[in-house]
């Protein structure tokens, strides 16, 4: 296991209304971030925010080339980031889940005190897989066949590579002293971005380059 | 943060406890602990509360250090509101320190100020001061804020500086419009009565009227003696005599205070200090016993002066002689008296105070508690007493939330 500090390389926000951060996705050009009762695009170059959706958003965020997920209270609404609408609504697999990735045509979610991922069916919820982590899961996070997480246990938050077969722990990111990460999204390629709790920050960290790639 | 904590959080600071928990209600997890707990308090139910946040304190793991000393700091504010003034200090303490040394200033100060909200609550004024004195209010929210102001008035009210309580008043009042909490702003508004409702009765010249704390806190500078039978002090602008552990100069002072001035004859004042209702010879021996104390003991601010029929008060400086009374004669002035200085007082301690049997001053306390006059904290040999709290002490809960990652 490697373990090496994370990188910040831009901080964002905090932003007018949002007080917290919950999960953070990114269509290609936007960073989608969840706050509490709103569903926010950032552009990522200009620090700037271009639009909202209004839409419970308590946890996770996902998009997967069409449409946006988002969790609320204890269901996963599918959301058309074009018209805003929810267009579909599946159960949470547990009743503490925090993040959500798209990736290969099913969804990831975490659940946060559980220390556990699921692998769901995004049709109708049914749980297809069960992942264990050592600890708390915030977001989760798709990128070239790696799976990330986010971790935020004992005030400490760190960014873990995980084998997604046997949960072990391949590689560690470890967050500056009291900086939470609540949500977490790859940009498909050299950045993470990853939600800030109570900070109301959404922050882009390095992801390290393996030397086989 | 997961998705129901955080859509029952939101419902909890939007002011619905029931929707908080009616997403919780079912998960026996620390962060869900927390969340019933401070919905129950808010919802009334303090001893539900307090279990509930015992629960997640315990339910938290060891690194969750913060969420834990946030669950403690909850509780110390319930079992304050609640009156529950055995709760151990020391623990609000140590959560106090473990949220500095996190990072966590708001509910850092939140705690302190807790703590000195208790400490003035039980009547130890110069703590609450001293530990006001290095409480940084900066880091506060609008609600605390107000809390904090209030617990200022509240000393400076106990101490008769109506300015700085004033000062503290207004303050409080801005904060508490910013915090939009209705219960807050009434609360305020009821401290800021305090000012505008009499709080004494001066008794000049054979004309009574009643006094604000203003006044009261302006009479030394007046330049009249004053016996004070709030304080059962005798004063003018220069000096003070205590007369508390001695009710019975202190009521020939205040009958001759009183009469000024004329003079008060002699089966008047033993009727006063005695509780006689017919002067005999033996009692006006004692009459003159005491007579020559009071001149003793007031010696430097006025004279006690025998007339045909009895006795008189002269001042040495002051032009004036007035008498300062409860704006209502209580019982038990004496114990009254002690109690008045805002601290809080051991039975025992009351007894030696005023040369009277334990017995009596347990007596005394028990029918003035029974009427609302005095409180006690403590049990046994711990056991303490006072005059009821002047404000400080909102009744509102400003909890904090005791959840991790937030």
């Amino acid at each position: 296991m490697k373990k090496s500090a994370a990188e910040i390389l831009r901080e964002y926000g905090p932003f007018p209304g949002a007080e917290q951060v919950h999960g953070v996705t990114f269509d290609g050009r936007h960073v989608w971030f969840a706050s509490g009762d709103r569903l926010n695009a950032l552009d990522p170059s200009s620090g700037q925010t271009v639009r909202s959706i209004d839409v419970a958003a308590h946890a996770g965020t996902a998009f997967d080339g069409k449409h946006l997920f988002q969790i609320a209270e204890d269901r996963i609404q599918k959301i058309d980031p074009k018209t805003g609408h929810v267009v579909a609504t599946i159960p949470t697999p547990g009743g503490g889940d925090s993040g959500l990735a798209w990736a290969e045509g099913t969804l990831w979610v975490g659940q946060y005190r559980d220390r556990k991922i699921h692998q769901i069916d995004p049709e109708t919820g049914a749980i297809l897989r069960t992942i264990e982590s050592s600890r708390f899961v915030t977001g989760v996070t798709w990128v070239d066949g790696e799976l990330w997480h986010a971790t935020w246990e004992g005030d400490e938050s760190e960014i873990r590579q995980i084998d997604h077969e046997t949960g072990e722990v391949l590689e560690v990111l470890a967050m500056p002293a009291g900086v939470s990460v609540s949500g977490l999204e790859s940009d498909g390629g050299d950045q993470l971005f990853c939600g800030g709790g109570s900070s109301g920050k959404v922050r882009a960290i390095r992801r390290p380059r393996r030397e086989s790639r | 943060m997961d998705s129901l904590i955080t859509a029952a959080a939101r419902a909890l600071a939007a002011g619905d406890p029931l929707g908080a928990l009616k997403r919780v209600a079912l998960r026996g997890d620390a962060p869900a602990l927390a969340l019933r707990g401070i919905a129950m308090a808010q919802l009334g139910d303090l001893g539900r509360a307090t279990a509930l946040l015992r629960s997640a304190a315990r339910a938290f793991g060891r690194k969750e250090a913060v969420a834990r000393a946030r669950c403690v700091v909850a509780q110390a504010e319930i079992a304050l509101v609640s009156r529950d003034l055995t709760w151990p200090a020391k623990a609000l303490d140590a959560a106090r320190a473990t949220l500095e040394a996190h990072g966590d200033r708001i509910n850092a100060a939140h705690a302190r100020n807790v703590e000195i909200r208790r400490l003035l609550l039980i009547g130890r004024l110069d703590e609450a001061e001293s530990k006001l004195a290095v409480l940084d209010s900066t880091p506060l929210p609008p609600a605390s804020k107000a809390a904090h102001e209030l617990v200022v008035a509240g000393i400076a009210i106990r101490r008769l500086q109506t300015k700085a309580a004033r000062e503290a008043l207004t303050r409080a009042r801005h904060a508490a419009s910013e915090a939009d909490i209705p219960a807050l702003t009434a609360e305020v508004e009821r401290a800021f009565l305090l000012l505008v409702t009499p709080a004494a009765r001066l008794i000049a010249r054979g004309e009574e009227r009643l006094l604000l704390l203003e006044e009261i806190e302006a009479l030394p500078g007046s330049g009249a003696l004053v016996v004070d039978a709030c304080r059962n002090i005798v004063r003018d602008e220069r000096l003070a005599v205590p007369l508390a552990s001695r009710p019975v100069l202190f009521a020939l002072a205040r009958a001759l205070g009183e009469a000024w001035p004329g003079d008060v004859p002699r089966a008047i004042l033993v009727a006063r200090a005695f509780r006689a209702r017919h002067a005999d010879e033996s009692h006006r021996a004692r009459l003159r016993v005491e007579i020559g104390r009071l001149r003793a003991a007031i010696r430097t601010l006025a004279d006690v002066k025998a007339t045909k029929r009895g006795f008189a008060l002269m001042p040495r400086r002051a032009r004036e002689i007035a008498v300062l009374a409860p704006p209502v004669e209580e019982q038990h002035p004496a114990v009254l008296a002690f109690l008045a200085d805002g601290e809080s007082w051991s039975s025992s301690a009351l007894a030696i105070a005023l040369g009277a049997s334990p017995r009596t001053v347990q007596r005394a306390l028990e029918q003035l508690a029974a009427a609302g006059k005095v409180q006690s904290y403590g049990r046994g040999r711990a056991r303490r007493w006072m005059t009821p709290p002047v404000p400080g002490f909102p009744t509102i809960l400003l909890l904090p939330g005791p959840l991790p990652g937030d």
